[in-house]
């Protein structure tokens, strides 16, 4: 099964610039995008993607706010906070929120690498761990 | 006749046909003249109206003049009414050192010429008249002040905004490009990949200017997660800019505070290390943020470097880059009812904020 991403940016250029790195793998495929938290959140709980790239400042709620309730639905779903304002201090907050990494926008060059190593254990069997988190409500 | 407005003046004497006389004198000042025939309808007046001169014999039942200057002197809001002493005994030199003691900005011995009466009263009434105007321009500068600080702050947040979001993404984009090219290095020629690897360290460069120009113009940490990780942030960010070693203590039950207030202590702090970087000659600096009371705030900026120019031994000189910058941090503390404090030697300078918070601040521990 390919693994399904939800991208989250309020900014069009980088959600289609983003497209284009995700889906040159082709396991990977973009099952939704929204521009803001809330839009996000309810994207989160209707698509069950695999994985969230989440922005941090977006009108409305923030990237991590939107990380906590995420991870309070489901915590097994790797978010990766893709900012530009990546710091020690914003991963710390990040982490707290249950974002598991955060990429730089203005040095994107490791993203793709970071995303296969956060799914590289979940391809066997904590996929199957992932999904149960959704309970019966898994689409496709 | 004329467009000022208005004093009020006093007169206080126990005999009417005096009031009288004093009225009379000073009809043609066009002020507003107010009659008392007694110390205590004398206070009750000074309670009651703004009064600019206060005329008053000394000699008067129950209540006698000199009495009466000192009560009005105890009073702060009473310190600056001019009080002209009219009598016909006391006139030793004694009495009238008594009286100026008391405040007194005049002492007249009776008989009075009118003329001389009147030029006196009306220099006083002029003083305060020009007194309350300065007051009144010092509040509208005041305010003025505050607004284009709040302004100021508004168009600095816009700017960096806009910076965020319109080319932000331009570098995103720039940079994912790059990384999908450089996946296919080895598709491309040397000289090729040699392009690219630079134009990837332009982009990084690009990106850290703007960044460096969008945080100083407003940090983005502090209206998303607050004061602290972002006064943490500037401090990284100035010590690499700087080689200053900053040293940031920041008490964790501080917490959220009202934006206003986050804002000003964060530009007080942003003026603090700028100072140290450029006038102190120091090479470390120390942030310390901490709630001194329960609702107190207070921040404290310290560095090792000279001290303060000194004019009259007090530290800044109006006119350079300090004095602005500090009456700027003055005005800003002043709005939210705070305080600043310098203190500067040789050895270095702190500078200590205290600003009240409406919320008190308790460990969560």
């Amino acid at each position: 099964m390919r693994t399904r991403f939800l991208i989250v940016d309020d900014s069009e250029l980088v959600r289609k610039s983003l497209r284009t790195v995700l889906q040159a793998n082709p396991d990977w495929e973009i099952c939704g995008e929204a521009a803001d938290g809330e839009a996000a959140l309810k994207l989160f709980s209707e698509l069950h993607p695999n994985i969230v790239i989440l922005d941090f400042q977006m009108p409305g709620i923030n990237g991590i706010e939107t990380a906590r309730r995420m991870s309070e639905v489901a915590p097994a779903v790797p978010i990766v906070l893709f900012t530009q304002h990546a710091s020690p201090d914003l991963e710390r907050h990040a982490r707290e929120a249950g974002i598991r990494s955060v990429v730089s926008k203005t040095d994107a060059f490791p993203m793709v690498g970071m995303i296969e190593a956060l799914l590289g254990p979940a391809e066997s069997e904590p996929a199957a761990e992932g999904s149960a988190d959704y309970g019966k409500g898994q689409a496709g | 006749m004329r467009e000022q407005e208005k004093v009020n003046i006093l007169m206080v004497d126990d005999q009417p046909g005096k009031l009288l006389t004093y009225e009379a004198i000073l009809n043609e000042l066009d002020e507003n003249l107010i009659k008392a025939r007694s110390g205590k309808e004398a206070l009750d007046h000074l309670l009651r109206t703004d009064i600019a001169v206060v005329l008053m014999d000394v000699s008067m039942p129950e209540l006698d003049g000199f009495q009466l200057a000192d009560m009005i002197r105890q009073h702060p809001r009473f310190q600056k009414i001019a009080i002209i002493f009219i009598s016909a005994v006391h006139l030793t030199d004694l009495d009238r050192l008594n009286a100026y003691q008391r405040g007194a900005v005049d002492y007249i011995s009776v008989p009075v010429v009118p003329e001389l009466l009147r030029a006196k009263v009306r220099v006083f009434a002029d003083l305060h008249r020009k007194t309350q105007q300065l007051e009144t321009l010092n509040r509208d500068l005041r305010s003025l002040s505050a607004r284009l600080l709040a302004m100021q702050d508004e168009e600095r947040r816009h700017i960096a905004r806009d910076l965020h979001d319109s080319i932000g993404p331009l570098i995103a984009a720039l940079s994912m490009n790059n990384g999908m090219l450089a996946q296919q290095t080895k598709k491309l020629g040397p000289d090729v990949a040699d392009v690219l690897q630079q134009n990837n360290q332009l982009v990084e460069q690009l990106s850290k200017d703007i960044r460096t120009i969008s945080h100083l113009l407003h940090p983005p940490l502090l209206d998303e997660i607050g004061l602290l990780p972002a006064i943490k942030m500037f401090a990284e960010g100035f010590a690499e800019r700087s080689s200053v070693k900053v040293d940031v203590e920041l008490s964790p039950e501080i917490g959220r505070l009202p934006p206003n207030v986050e804002i000003s202590v964060f530009r007080v702090v942003q003026e603090c290390l700028t100072n140290v970087y450029r006038h102190s000659g120091s090479k470390t600096a120390s942030i310390k943020i901490a709630p001194s009371q329960e609702k107190l705030l207070t921040v404290q900026v310290r560095d090792e470097g000279k001290g303060m120019p000194r004019t009259n031994g007090v530290p800044a000189s109006p006119g350079s880059n300090h004095g602005v910058g500090l009456s700027g941090m003055r005005e800003r503390l002043r709005e939210l009812g705070g305080t600043l404090e310098i203190k500067s030697s040789e050895n270095g300078t702190t500078v200590i904020a205290a600003v009240p918070v409406a919320k008190p601040m308790v460990k969560n521990v």
